[in-house]
């Protein structure tokens, strides 16, 4: 069994130490960290603090040096973005560090995306995203596809401000399996559930699961209006949508 | 009639005086009932012929809207403005409008600024239409209620402005990658809250909302404590009437430092408890708030709207009311279940 020591990084030894508190949370960061190679190590580092030119020049130097974009992608970008992740969760940190670390996630996502889009890498299936209609917001929506993308799966993105008839004329277009909603408003989530009430209608709702989000959105909303997911962040966007779509298959 | 308070008889107030007492920290007859934000949804609008977006742009639809939260839910305050976007309209923020059964939005991904060089705040800004119309509206229900209803008006703080401006994303970014242009748009756009504030209080108002969203879901306690706890203390100082600070989410954390500012009340969220909320300002401030709105009022009974109340007036909260603007198609019993409880609640006690 892997000890945090086995981490060269210094920062990612810290950061589990500090940050982490789920027992099986440690087990996993420390085992995936601990057989990173070292220039993964540090660009899931240059993620955590947000550093986007680091996060540019050591993924283009892993790839420079013959590392598989896959292998820079789930040990170095994710990985490092799996622990901000848990430290937005737990209220270490808030959006502006998120933010911080998305875009730096983006640098080395840059350097990663042309090759696995050219070496048709498998895909784990489609998600439709949009924020509802009368709503605005779309930094959670952003920050869940980002993180979507980034675990493999094809993202359509319908944007803000989207319709009842919008989400269902991309899922009949599509054919994707998995639909996510968000809204930050309180004002605007009942739209989650009239845009639920509309699939009903036009005898799509079994054609679909649908997944839910956003800061006033709880589980217990999403149960009432008949919601197949809910998740509390963009962390958890991926595995609710790895749910859905096995149960959906 | 008269109630006792601390054995104390206080006679039967009127709604404006009892708002009023509440705000000042007063004793009070019974705990009021506030919209520091707005109560305004599709059914109202059909009574009185109000419909957004008109009732958003022009003053008559404007207070008719606005009064039916006291001539129809029985509250004790009225609120005319019922989004948050009429100083951005203003200050040039491309606009949704939208129909009846949606709110108006600034649209965000269009911002109008990118640097603290760009902010221009007319010095006739409450001349635009779309805060005219605020300014109007607030003469009209002072004529039509007179001193019989508190009448709150509603000032955007710079830190909601900066969102609308320099879009929400964009803004959070600078704020962590260069804290003194952050201080500098927020320094330019006080000017904004400051202005609209003291205008409305010439127009007639008794106290002013003073949305600002730091929000525990989007940033720290800390960064209240760093951009904007000095900034609402500067407001307390240079608005002359009764500010009500409103900031959705979780706002437990910094609750501390919100109670620092002079401010009369803090409008709180469901999200935060109302015993530990109180403990936390600890009578340096007083709370409005926090029935749950997409849940509770939007969702459940009257029972379920009468048990939130209770647990409000339980922990002493001072008054009583939506955590925020309520989902447009709120039903009218479930808004009148509110002051309903407190009758309720005070006939108990």
């Amino acid at each position: 069994m892997a000890e945090l020591s086995d981490i060269r990084n210094q920062i990612l030894q810290d950061e589990i130490e500090e940050y982490l508190e789920r027992p099986e949370e440690i087990t996993r960061f420390i085992e995936l960290f601990s057989r990173a190679k070292p220039a993964l190590q540090d660009i899931a580092a240059a993620i955590i603090e947000g550093d986007d030119d680091a996060a540019d020049s050591l993924t283009a130097a892993a790839l420079e040096h013959g590392i598989e974009a896959i292998e820079i992608m789930d040990d170095g970008l994710i990985g490092g973005m799996g622990i901000v992740g848990i430290k937005f969760r737990e209220n270490f940190v808030f959006v502006p560090e998120v933010l911080s670390c998305a875009r730096a996630m983006r640098a080395g996502m840059a350097h990663i995306e042309p090759i696995l889009s050219a070496a048709g890498v498998e895909k784990h299936g489609t998600v439709i995203m949009g924020t509802v209609k009368g709503d605005l917001h779309d930094i959670g929506k952003n920050l869940c596809i980002m993180m979507l993308r980034g675990s493999g799966f094809d993202v359509i993105d319908l944007g803000v401000d989207v319709a009842e008839d919008t989400f269902i004329d991309a899922v009949e277009e599509s054919g994707a399996k998995v639909l996510g909603m968000s809204a930050l408003l309180t004002t605007t989530m009942p739209n989650m559930g009239r845009t639920i009430e509309a699939f009903i209608d036009a005898d799509l709702r079994d054609d679909v699961q649908i997944m839910v989000g956003g800061a006033p959105v709880t589980q217990e909303f999403s149960d009432d209006m008949g919601a197949d997911g809910y998740g509390p962040d963009a962390l958890s966007c991926v595995a609710v949508a790895k749910e859905l779509m096995a149960a959906g298959a | 009639m008269e109630s006792q308070q601390n054995g104390r008889a206080i006679p039967t107030m009127t709604s404006r005086e009892r708002v009023l007492a509440a705000l000042r920290g007063q004793p009070v007859d019974r705990t009021p009932v506030c919209c520091p934000t707005s109560v305004a949804t599709v059914e109202l609008m059909d009574l009185v012929d109000a419909p957004f977006p008109d009732a958003n742009r022009r003053a008559e639809p404007m207070a008719r809207l606005a009064a039916t939260a006291h001539t129809i839910l029985g509250f004790d305050s009225v609120m005319p403005v019922f989004s948050i976007i009429q100083e951005s309209s203003a200050l040039g923020c491309k606009m949704q409008w939208e129909g009846k059964d949606n709110w108006p939005t600034v649209r965000m991904s269009e911002p109008i600024w990118e640097s603290p060089d760009d902010i221009y705040v007319p010095n006739d800004l409450t001349s635009h239409p779309d805060t005219r119309c605020v300014l109007d509206a607030i003469k009209l229900l002072r004529q039509e209620l007179g001193e019989e209803v508190a009448i709150i008006g509603k000032t955007m703080g710079p830190w909601s402005l900066a969102y609308h401006c320099f879009g929400v994303e964009k803004f959070l970014l600078l704020s962590l990658d260069d804290p003194a242009a952050t201080k500098e748009i927020l320094e330019k756009l006080k000017k904004v809250t400051i202005d609209f504030g003291k205008a409305q209080i010439e127009a007639g108002v008794d106290a002013l909302t003073l949305p600002d969203h730091a929000t525990g879901d989007l940033v720290s306690g800390e960064y209240y404590q760093r951009y904007l706890r000095d900034l609402h203390i500067e407001f307390a100082e240079r608005i002359p009437c009764p500010l009500i600070l409103h900031i959705c989410g979780r706002t437990v954390d910094r609750m501390g430092f919100i109670a620092e500012t002079g401010m009369a009340a803090f409008h709180y969220d469901s999200k935060n408890k109302p015993a530990e909320s109180m403990d936390t300002v600890a009578g340096r401030i007083a709370l409005v708030g926090n029935i749950n709105n997409p849940e509770t009022l939007f969702s459940k009974t009257a029972d379920d709207v009468k048990a939130e109340v209770f647990a409000n007036l339980d922990a002493g909260v001072q008054m009583i009311g939506p955590e925020c603007a309520i989902p447009l198609q709120t039903s009218i019993a479930n808004l009148r279940a509110i002051p309903e409880a407190v009758q309720e609640w005070h006939a108990r006690h």
